[in-house]
């Protein structure tokens, strides 16, 4: 882990209008510094926040007022396009839906994170094909997700989130659709990214065994983040 | 869906313009065939002489006066007036015709497929049909008997197109004296050729209102007399096929909308992992573009395919009418052309709309 902040997040706060006068606070005042390299989980309750947090930080979405800073750049005055590199080059997220192309097979799954790159076609499938032996699903590559279990579906989406050489991966329940097994093995293989590579994860997660794995747990209630979780929370989230 | 959709636009577009140009062309064929723009005829005798039965039983209409051939010339836009004697006895046709008559004629000399055509000067000579030729074992040198015997000096080629296929040609005044009612300086057909083809429906009208009792039958008359099938032009042809196209890109339009609202979480998906709004459009107007092209040929293919078939119905009327659907490589190309366009617009529309997606609110559509 580096001394370096890649994340800053200075009084971030997401404001959802739902009709005319109701407001939903789904960030609220949050700050965080996030070193480089850490592996950083959130918990929390369902509605909490966590997602839109993720989606601030990821530049999927726009803040409502604070600011995000991302490897030195603050990408909450950022453009549409400009957000676009940043997600390209500098983001890689995992969902908890997988979200995988249903009508591309695995391969080209991974390979579509790199198609609006500049990087020739052959080089892109070498990569791609690297990136699935990395998640060892390289004799699966032709086949469509809904011919891949869950716990090989993720690992195809870990794979398509690592295309970029991302600096920081996201995690957004990783393992919410998965059996305990599938869920761990996709979290080590999370985890030695970060680690080889210097990779900065944020997770969000509910699954216990997430403490084997991670540099710091930190708890998220009504849009805010809190650095203690009460010990019954924790069980009560895991 | 969408390729469904172009199918059925350009296949119509297709099969009404080729059908249209198909119907026009073998509606005209016949008359072009013989050089003539309008067949004159009486439906009403214009002196009260001869026998009826000579009139039904063998010939087509009632006979008038040669003469009558120069005051027919003398109506504006008439170029010629040719006369025709067409005599029918069983099964059958022996027609008189005027041999100096070599630009529009029943038959042309270009139809002489062996020995020669008649000359003003020839007697009992005749020049016979090919298929009647051969049906009779009948050669050059041959005699065939028609109310007398006739020489063959001529055998000829007619379509079956050809409204005034005879099985026998003989000289005008030799079928006139030859003939047991011996219509002497009469006939009952004239051909006219007028000095306009925009004018020969002027014409035809000016022609029955000068002589009342007499009919006249042009192209867009045979058109009409033909049964069974939709008579449609082809600027009519256009017209609707553009409003189907139109109304394609319009359904195809809806359609990809409804598509990229079916694929909203893919297309948040694919912006979350770094597409720009550019790469959305491009793919979603590339898939459109695939379709059309798709939709564009089968529809350019099953258009022929229907043309083919709504001519081949009315082959039997006006005859052999398939084997005027031409592939009209123009025609292909735009209908073609049509379906290409309308995929690209209908892809443009859907996908800019699709671009606009926040990717957050994206993904989370189930």
């Amino acid at each position: 882990m580096s001394n370096k902040n890649i994340i800053e997040l200075s009084n971030l706060t997401k404001i959802y209008q739902r009709g005319n006068v109701d407001e939903v606070k789904a960030v609220d005042d949050v700050c965080l510094e996030v070193p480089e390299g850490e592996f950083l989980t959130i918990l929390g309750p369902s509605g909490s926040g966590k997602t839109t947090l993720l989606n601030l930080i990821g530049g999927l979405d726009k803040p409502t007022g604070g600011t995000v800073i991302l490897d030195g750049q603050d990408i909450s005055r950022l453009s549409e396009s400009e957000l676009v590199r940043v997600r390209r080059e500098k983001v890689g997220f995992v969902f908890q839906a997988f979200n995988l192309i249903p009508t591309f097979s695995a391969l080209e799954n991974v390979e579509a994170a790199l198609a609006p790159t500049d990087i020739p076609k052959n080089e892109r499938l070498e990569r791609s094909n690297e990136l699935l032996r990395l998640v060892g699903l390289e004799h699966r590559a032709d086949h469509l997700p809904s011919e891949l279990s869950a716990g090989e579906q993720q690992r195809v989406a870990i794979a398509r989130a690592f295309a970029n050489k991302p600096r920081v991966l996201l995690l957004d329940e990783p393992t919410g659709n998965l059996d305990t097994r599938s869920g761990k093995e996709v979290l080590r293989i999370c985890h030695q990214a970060s680690r080889e590579r210097g990779q900065t994860v944020v997770a969000v997660t509910h699954a216990g065994y997430v403490k084997e794995y991670t540099d710091r747990l930190l708890f998220m209630r009504d849009g805010k983040l809190f650095s203690q979780i009460p010990q019954e929370e924790f069980e009560e989230q895991v | 869906m969408n390729i469904a959709g172009f199918i059925i636009a350009i296949s119509t577009l297709i099969t009404l313009v080729m059908a249209a140009r198909g119907w026009e062309t073998c509606t005209t064929v016949p008359l072009n065939d013989i050089g003539t723009d309008i067949i004159l005829f009486y439906t009403a005798p214009i002196n009260p002489s001869g026998s009826g039965c000579y009139i039904v039983n063998h010939l087509f209409s009632y006979p008038f006066n040669q003469s009558l051939l120069t005051e027919f010339e003398s109506v504006p836009e008439v170029e010629r007036a040719v006369p025709i004697l067409m005599h029918r006895m069983r099964a059958m046709v022996f027609t008189g015709i005027d041999p100096s008559e070599t630009e529009t004629n029943a038959v042309l000399p270009s139809s002489v497929i062996e020995g020669r055509y008649l000359t003003p000067d020839d007697g009992h000579v005749a020049i016979i049909d090919k298929e009647y030729a051969v049906l009779n074992n009948l050669t050059l040198g041959s005699t065939v008997n028609y109310a007398a015997d006739f020489e063959v000096v001529g055998i000829v080629e007619v379509s079956a197109t050809n409204i005034m296929k005879s099985h026998i040609y003989v000289n005008l005044p030799v079928v006139q004296e030859s003939l047991p009612e011996k219509p002497i300086g009469l006939v009952n057909m004239a051909l006219i050729r007028t000095d306009s083809p925009d004018k020969v429906k002027q014409t035809a009208a000016a022609l029955e209102e000068r002589w009342p009792d007499a009919r006249t039958l042009t192209g867009s008359d045979l058109a009409e007399t033909a049964s069974g099938v939709i008579q449609i032009n082809e600027e009519t042809a256009w017209s609707v096929s553009i409003a189907l196209v139109i109304f394609t890109i319009l359904f195809t339009i809806k359609s990809q909308l409804g598509n990229v609202a079916e694929r909203t979480r893919e297309i948040g998906i694919l912006k979350a992992i770094g597409w720009s709004n550019g790469n959305v459009v491009n793919q979603i107007v590339a898939e459109s573009l695939i379709q059309g092209a798709i939709g564009g040929m089968l529809g350019c293919a099953l258009g022929y395919v229907f043309a083919s078939y709504v001519l081949s119905t009315i082959g039997g009327e006006i005859g052999g009418a398939l084997k005027f659907v031409t592939v009209d490589p123009l025609l292909l190309s735009a209908g073609f052309g049509i379906a290409l366009v309308s995929g690209i617009a209908a892809g443009l529309f859907s996908s800019l709309r699709a671009a606009r997606l926040v990717p957050a609110e994206a993904i989370r559509t189930v």
